[in-house]
């Protein structure tokens, strides 16, 4: 664990100061928290006081920008699109559809470029303005680097339409050519260019095209011998630039805005057919020769040099360490490994650097409040260790409203993490008990399928109901269906509301049953059986007679049992059922209607029977 | 990436003495704080603000640290102090109140944690009287204590819970019914060792494991989230200015094997594990905190010569006069 891989960066914290204090610190979900302290533990601190300040701290994650947030959405889109596609990717059409897609992710970088560089010098005020110029910069570069290995690993341009493609590549990003750099440098020489190559339909081979080229670069060499130019230094010059003279090259530095524009004007005069494997050669030189010793490489320089190398490890290395986020190299390198161009190294975190960049990107989005659902998709395509960092990171969403607990559980729910679906719905069943938002709580959990928590839900219901005479949220037990088997009081819930709903259709018999067996089958609750009983009394005073001899029976027992003085612990005593004025009064008037009941149910039963 | 912090808030706790713990919630919108000034303040710090919501007192000495229960549980709080007290707080009808307090121990309680969520609501508590007392929530505001005395000779001074192992046969296990899952805590003390805890059948707690390496007081442990691998992580460090990163290949579950992160110059008194577990902090004397990360050079990911052992990335985060990034 020794090994340090360059100097770690410092960062200072304002304000925590003087010798003696030390950090304390902890890890939020998304941040780190820092303050001063004293970790020796003494009873009485130092008479100083303290410093009261808590400083949280975050990485710079270019998470929380407008602009980056659509690029951000885009090339999700374009992920996404690549995974799917993979398997399709087959023969002869693969490379194309990869370029394509290398072009599609270039794309969003320069839309995402444009805009940056509008809001750059739309001239708001000069520390934005500064901030968006070194976006524009970065994303520049970002570019300029894509560019660069689409054409040297993805589009696997060879000798010939190489050099043309980096032609392009160069007068698409050198923003300063002038016109009289495109004359000297490039313009002589388009219809040469035109006649030799890219002519789309140009069948002429590699070999023939050298010969011609060689044919005339002999020419010129010969003119500039004989001394044809020799009244003209400039035509001179010219001719020299034409032959790839170094010298007279870099005699025009000024309009080489950088090294590899460079290069690519020598190779085009001097080594027009170069092979990709030589280029390393040709780009070093160049770098060489162009900075003449006066500057060092930047890190840009070091990323270009090291794709002419071929060296994709080092590219990725180097654009890790020079770029503020993890986009463009989890995107790249994505990009890359579906050209199976990255052989696996095994890591701790990921089997393979693919992954490890991509999980190091996801988690940064979960940051952001909502471009955590793009991370999603992204961890779901990382085979090793991408669900374990989803069900990580998804449980640590703030779920501030509804609409998004519930995006969150679809989530989940989708990808059959259990545990987390259980783990949230319970902690939004608890916030809705602590609002009284019952019926909320119940339907989180039943989602949930916990059991216990339906039971404590259940119980409020029927508390409530006691105190208010009334259920709230009938939608909701109305329409429970199969859940109601979730949990005891649960079920008893939904039946009695039923029996409510019987009484309410005048739908007595069905209703008196109905009460009778949640008596009987013990799914009432016990501490509850004195309002079944008193909700038994205006069935037992109707005109017509609804229990039955057998049933009424029952209600007495049931009666009885609840008076008898057996105490049960959690429920109210029979010792208090007595002493009590207003249950005396109520059992009391049970008991003469339920043999009041009894006498006109025998008469009823035996008048029936005798007929 | 160069790891570039910045300072996002600054949160003015208003505390009149040191500081000492400071814990975010579940979801990085509240922040606990504790003090010497004995007091426990709560600020709402969403959208880069600071709102106090609390200033809870009960504590009659320093109050060394706080813990945050698993937001299921409702809002839920715990905190530790030299008053030989842990309270438990929690927010009812949005005021914060005592909730609980346990006062079984014959000196400071020098570190709280709760269990993970899965087990219930648990709260291992470490004191300097060498105990450790285990607080179970037993529903109607009753809370079950089981103590280990003499868990570690002099004192105790963290404790760290294992994260949940989901027992194979969790799947379709019929609703209401509890999985069995095996509950292990570490904890480390003055008597230079970590101790592994496991719960046996019976509900007893037992000493699984002595984890031997430091040569002086541990002063913290920290066992790193579970992030799909089969072995389990703890780090370590102490007075005698060593960190040690123990692994276990859950296969035995018995043989860990230490690995030491760093020496460092002065006393180590806490690491703390990031919450996906890619990065330990750890604190010095020397008014610093770095992060590591483990086996790969966070700036990088796979160069063969990083594989060398084990390469790492440090940053340092100290403090200062001047805001540079």
């Amino acid at each position: 664990m020794e090994e340090l891989d360059g100097e770690p960066t410092v960062t200072l914290i304002p304000g925590v100061n003087s010798q003696k204090k030390q950090m304390c610190f902890d890890w939020g979900p998304g941040e780190m928290l820092v303050c001063e302290t004293s970790f020796n533990k003494k009873e009485k601190s130092d008479m100083m006081p303290g410093c009261p300040f808590i400083h949280i701290i975050r990485k710079n994650e270019d998470v929380y920008s407008q602009i980056l947030r659509k690029l951000f959405n885009e090339s999700h889109g374009i992920f996404v699109g690549l995974q799917r596609i993979e398997e399709e990717l087959t023969g002869k059409s693969r490379k194309a559809q990869l370029v394509r897609v290398s072009k599609n992710y270039r794309s969003v970088i320069r839309a995402c470029l444009e805009e940056m560089h509008q809001l750059a010098i739309a001239g708001k005020d000069p520390a934005s303005d500064r901030q968006f110029s070194i976006q524009v910069s970065s994303l520049s570069a970002m570019e300029l680097i894509w560019n660069l290995c689409e054409i040297l690993f993805i589009e696997v341009a060879p000798a010939g339409p190489l050099l043309l493609h980096l032609l392009d590549w160069v007068q698409l990003h050198v923003c300063e050519v002038d016109s009289l750099s495109a004359d000297v440098l490039g313009s002589e020489n388009p219809s040469k260019h035109e006649r030799f190559w890219n002519l789309p339909g140009n069948t002429q081979t590699l070999t023939e095209l050298e010969l011609k080229w060689q044919h005339w670069h002999e020419g010129c060499e010969r003119h500039l011998q004989d001394g044809t130019f020799a009244s003209s230094p400039h035509l001179e010059s010219l001719c020299k630039i034409m032959l790839g003279d170094e010298a007279a090259l870099l005699e025009q530095k000024e309009l080489l805005s950088n090294w590899y524009h460079f290069l690519v004007t020598r190779l085009l005069y001097s080594h027009p057919t170069v092979k990709p494997m030589d280029l390393h050669f040709y780009a070093q030189s160049s770098l060489d020769l162009f900075l003449g010793g006066e500057s060092s490489p930047e890190p840009l320089d070091n990323i270009l040099m090291a794709a002419f190398e071929f060296d994709i490890h080092q590219v990725i290395k180097e654009c890790s360490i020079a770029l503020s986020n993890w986009w463009f190299v989890a995107h790249l390198t994505d990009l890359l490994d579906h050209c199976k161009l990255l052989q696996s190294h095994n890591l701790y975190f990921g089997s393979n650097m693919r992954e490890f960049l991509l999980l190091e990107y996801a988690s940064g989005l979960f940051a952001h409040h909502s471009l955590w659902q793009l991370g999603v998709d992204y961890f779901d395509y990382c085979p090793e260790l991408g669900r374990v960092s989803l069900e990580l990171h998804i449980e640590r969403i703030p779920l501030s409203t509804e609409q998004k607990a519930l995006k969150v559980l679809r989530v989940c729910e989708q990808r059959q993490m259990t545990e987390q679906v259980r783990s949230i719905c319970k902690i939004l069943a608890m916030k809705a008990v602590r609002n009284n938002r019952l019926g909320s709580a119940l339907s989180w959990s039943i989602r949930a399928k916990d059991a216990a928590f339906a039971t404590l839900v259940s119980d409020r219901f029927l508390r409530d109901y006691c105190e208010r005479g009334c259920f709230s949220d009938l939608d909701l037990i109305d329409n429970l269906g199969p859940a109601m088997m979730l949990s005891d009081r649960l079920t008893f819930l939904g039946k009695y509301r039923e029996f409510h709903r019987l009484y309410g259709e005048k739908r007595f018999v069905d209703a008196a049953s109905l009460l009778l067996s949640l008596m009987t089958s013990q799914i009432a609750p016990r501490t509850f059986w004195m309002t079944l009983l008193t909700d038994a009394l205006p069935l037992l005073e109707q005109k017509q007679v609804i229990f039955s001899a057998e049933q009424t029976y029952e209600l007495m027992r049931c009666l009885e049992d609840l008076t008898s003085g057996r105490p049960v612990r959690g429920e109210p005593d029979a010792q208090q059922l007595q002493d009590d004025d207003v249950e005396t009064t109520k059992v009391e008037m049970l008991r003469l209607a339920l043999a009041r009941n009894l006498a006109r149910s025998i008469v009823k039963e035996g008048s029936l029977e005798g007929s | 990436m160069g790891e570039m912090v910045s300072v996002i808030n600054t949160v003015d706790t208003s505390h009149e003495d040191m500081i000492h713990d400071a814990q975010m919630d579940y979801y990085g919108t509240r922040l606990a704080t504790c003090s010497s000034d004995r007091s426990v303040k709560i600020f709402d710090v969403r959208n880069g603000g600071q709102i106090l919501i609390a200033d809870l007192r009960g504590h009659e000495g320093p109050v060394w640290q706080v813990a945050w229960a698993h937001p299921m549980y409702g809002n839920v709080l715990a905190s530790c102090s030299y008053d030989r007290k842990v309270i438990i707080w929690k927010e009812e009808n949005g005021t914060w109140e005592k909730t609980h307090e346990h006062t079984g121990h014959d000196s400071s309680v020098n570190s709280v944690c709760w269990a993970p969520h899965d087990y219930g609501l648990i709260l291992a508590c470490g004191s300097s009287d060498g105990a450790i007392s285990l607080l179970t929530y037993s529903g109607l505001g009753q809370w079950e204590v089981k103590k280990i005395n003499s868990a570690h000779t002099i004192g105790c001074n963290a404790v760290s819970w294992a994260p949940a192992v989901v027992p194979g046969s969790l799947i379709d296990q019929p609703s209401g019914q509890k999985p069995n899952y095996i509950k292990k805590f570490a904890s480390g003390g003055c008597d230079n060792l970590i101790k592994l805890w496991k719960e046996e059948e019976d509900g007893q707690w037992k000493e699984e494991q002595k984890l031997e390496a430091h040569s002086d007081w541990v002063r913290d442990v920290a066992w790193a989230p579970s992030i799909g691998l089969p072995t389990s992580t703890i780090a370590s460090c102490s007075q005698d200015g060593r960190v040690f990163i123990w692994t276990c290949d859950d296969a035995s579950g018995n043989a860990w094997s230490p690995k030491l992160l760093h020496k460092f110059n002065d006393v180590v008194w806490h690491v703390s594990w990031s919450i996906t577990a890619n990065i330990l902090a750890v604190s010095g004397g020397d008014n610093k905190v770095t992060l590591w990360k483990e086996s790969v050079d966070g700036q990088w990911v796979c160069i063969s010569d990083v594989n060398k052992g084990q390469g790492s990335v440090s940053t340092s985060v100290t403090e200062g006069q001047q805001n540079e990034q």
